[in-house]
């Protein structure tokens, strides 16, 4: 039933593996540049605040296949000389899913309550103390379930650097059924392996959910 | 002893408080109270140094809280605060709430942090709530570790900012309870509440503030029989 | 710099390069709207099953929503349109294959399908913030299951959820860009057509970006009216 999947099995898994590190540097990237994003959507100060937001709501309204493109071609004319086509979806990746996290970290801030702040500081607690006993682990919890919904995502986006000819899992296996004409069983093959990690991620953040609102924290 | 002098304090063009003056000794109970919006927990959050005042002067014992040399932080270790929402740390167990601060700030070892904490469990009724986290107890056990937190620092002065307010009606004596008997062994407390039952018990004095001012002072006595002003009057028409 | 550029903007409203961006816009739109009705409706049905008292009902439904989710939309759209015809078996796949303009059809369904799942998800948010009393105050005025759902229970939901359905419906217009990758000539596949013919991918992409901006901030507007004509007081509010 799997036989086209059996011939090419090496060279299929090869496109996964790229897909993971696709996904590892959009991961790292996007969600160090969403907490500072996230720190300036709450800024005060207004030459922050505006240039921050305007970037979010710009790429929020973008879809990716065009900011993959818009960075395939930019990117070269700012490095002067022809970019590998990982290097180049990788930054796209980041700034397109930053904002997406960074919208997340903003709620996990903002869910904070000043008083929680202020009880903390009320026992003699220091700034350094109430964040690392306090602010930041009750706002990590309250943000884990949507972290880890977010990067499921990001883990299926890194698909559409398909269409700047990047070799990942998808286009490795549009490129073996050009040749063998198998479609049903080698989509679905893709599918499967993308629904596996997919379902067992969303099961794991939709544990850190109960967990959370059984501490009465979501 | 707490000195306010003269404070003033504006929120941008609105003023929250307006020329306040008040004396609160050691061993005090002062109760504070006036509707909402009136400036009384911001009162409170200014004697803590959680907020800022623009006019005047606070003083804690003799230290000015404006004076850019003092340590809020190391001041704050005096002054208890108790909060109308609890504001438990949600992650943590009830003992875990109590003993972080003498752990983090006193140093203190975490068997002799757990001791006192155990003790203050008890004394506010509590003790087999230990290992539970603040989502598994009723607003009234929530509230009560929120004072075992405080009072695990030793603070000198107490702070309530209408600690009964979010709970059901049968709750609110348990906590009550617990803050007659701290006023009654010679706690200096400030509170902001409408419990007239507690104030009648205990109360050294209280203040009536309306638009950031302090309109009327006076005893129990003085003060919910006889109210001069027709703000007061008003006011406890409404409440009671 | 060994890779000066020369901006040559003028591919934004020369012809044929002006007219094509214009045409792959409608086509975006056109592919954006039609989806959205078979997701809405779809996507309200399954959410709906998925609170009903039958259990296998449930858990197609819910079977439904896992699998929409969580494989990319771009998987989804390669499986109906490589694999989808051969499902029919050889003879009658064949036939379907020759049907004109069969990448754009299979695009909508592709993206209304999974669409559905997300509007469906939503769906039972709604469903689960409407407390169990309030389904009982219905059933006790002697409606019956039926009725309380089509009467009160889903418009009160799809109040509930008109901020997230926004949202989505944004993004089923971003998300019909994936269909190129199929050869449906919408927006991108338009701007990405400028840059084969012009080398001036960099110009091309940058006028569709601004395209999409404008597309999306009208449907906000759009949206937005909407949301304040079906409003319950006190009862939706967006950040």
């Amino acid at each position: 039933m799997f036989d086209a999947v059996a011939r090419n099995i090496t060279f299929l898994l090869g496109g996964f593996v790229v897909t993971l590190q696709l996904t590892f540097f959009a991961l790292a990237g996007g969600i160090a540049l969403g907490a500072l994003v996230g720190l300036g959507r709450i800024s005060k100060n207004k030459w922050i605040f505006q240039p921050v937001t305007l970037y979010v709501n710009f790429i929020r309204n973008m879809p990716l296949i065009l900011v993959i493109f818009w960075f395939y071609f930019v990117m070269p004319i700012i490095a002067g000389r022809p970019l590998n086509p990982f290097l180049s979806a990788v930054i796209s990746f980041i700034i397109f899913e930053a904002t997406y996290f960074g919208e997340i970290f903003r709620a996990g801030y903002q869910s904070i309550s000043k008083d929680l702040t202020s009880a903390a500081y009320s026992t003699g607690m220091t700034y350094i103390q109430t964040a690392r006993y306090i602010l930041i682990p009750v706002a990590f919890r309250r943000m884990l379930p949507s972290l880890i919904t977010q990067s499921i995502v990001t883990f299926q986006d890194t698909s559409l650097a398909f269409v700047i000819g990047l070799q990942e899992f998808v286009r490795r296996t549009s490129i073996v059924d050009n040749l063998e004409v198998r479609s049903i069983q080698l989509f679905g093959f893709v599918a499967i392996i993308f629904f596996i990690f997919c379902f067992i991620a969303s099961k794991i953040s939709r544990h850190f959910e109960e967990k959370g609102r059984k501490l009465g924290m979501i | 002893m707490i000195e306010i002098k003269n404070v003033n304090k504006w929120f941008g063009e609105f003023q929250v408080l307006t020329d306040i003056n008040e004396t609160i000794e050691r061993g005090q109970t002062v109760v504070i109270c006036g509707p909402s919006g009136s400036g009384k927990s911001t009162l409170l959050r200014c004697i803590n140094g959680l907020e800022p005042y623009q006019k005047g002067q606070i003083l804690v014992d003799g230290v000015s809280l404006s004076d850019p040399k003092t340590n809020l932080y190391k001041l704050r270790e005096n002054i208890g605060m108790v909060f109308q929402r609890f504001e438990l740390y949600p992650h943590m167990t009830a003992l875990q709430n109590i003993t972080l601060a003498p752990m983090k700030v006193r140093k203190l070892s975490k068997d002799k942090a757990r001791k006192k904490a155990m003790e203050l469990l008890q004394r506010v009724g509590i003790p087999d709530k230990a290992d539970s986290y603040p989502a598994n107890l009723s607003g009234g056990q929530q509230q009560r570790v929120a004072i075992a937190r405080s009072l695990a620092m030793e603070p000198k002065y107490m702070m309530f900012d209408e600690p009964t307010s979010a709970l059901d009606p049968e709750m609110i004596k348990e906590v009550l309870d617990v803050m007659i008997d701290l006023a009654k062994e010679g706690m200096t407390m400030l509170c902001v509440t409408h419990e007239m039952g507690f104030a009648r018990e205990v109360a050294d004095e209280i203040i009536f503030m309306d638009f950031g001012k302090i309109v009327e002072r006076g005893t129990y006595e003085g003060f919910f029989k006889n109210p001069k002003s027709e703000r007061a009057k008003e006011f406890l028409k409404q409440i009671l | 710099m060994g890779f000066a550029y020369d901006f040559d903007w003028g591919v934004l409203w020369r012809q044929p390069y002006g007219i094509w961006l214009l045409q792959g816009l409608w086509l975006t739109i056109k592919i954006g709207f039609v989806a959205w009705i078979v997701a809405f409706f779809l996507g309200v049905l399954v959410g709906t099953l998925r609170v009903t008292p039958w259990r296998w009902l449930r858990f197609i439904s819910t079977a439904y929503t896992e699998i929409f989710r969580n494989i990319p939309f771009l998987v989804q759209l390669f499986f109906w349109y490589y694999a989808g015809p051969m499902i029919f078996g050889e003879s009658l796949g064949r036939q379907i294959n020759q049907i004109v303009g069969l990448n754009f059809y299979v695009a909508i369904l592709a993206l209304g399908l999974y669409t559905a799942s997300r509007v469906a998800e939503h769906m039972r948010a709604g469903f689960a913030s409407i407390s169990r009393d309030q389904y009982q105050a219905v059933l006790s005025t002697g409606m019956t299951q039926y009725q309380m759902y089509r009467y009160v229970i889903i418009p009160y939901a799809l109040r509930i959820i008109i901020p997230p359905l926004t949202t989505e419906f944004l993004t089923i217009f971003k998300n019909s860009s994936v269909a190129m990758t199929i050869g449906v000539a919408e927006l991108t596949f338009m701007s990405y057509r400028i840059d084969a013919e012009t080398f001036h991918g960099l110009e091309a992409t940058t006028g569709a970006m601004v395209i999409y901006l404008i597309l999306g901030l009208t449907v906000v507007r759009a949206m937005g009216i909407i949301e304040a004509r079906f409003k319950i007081p006190g009862m939706i509010g967006r950040e």
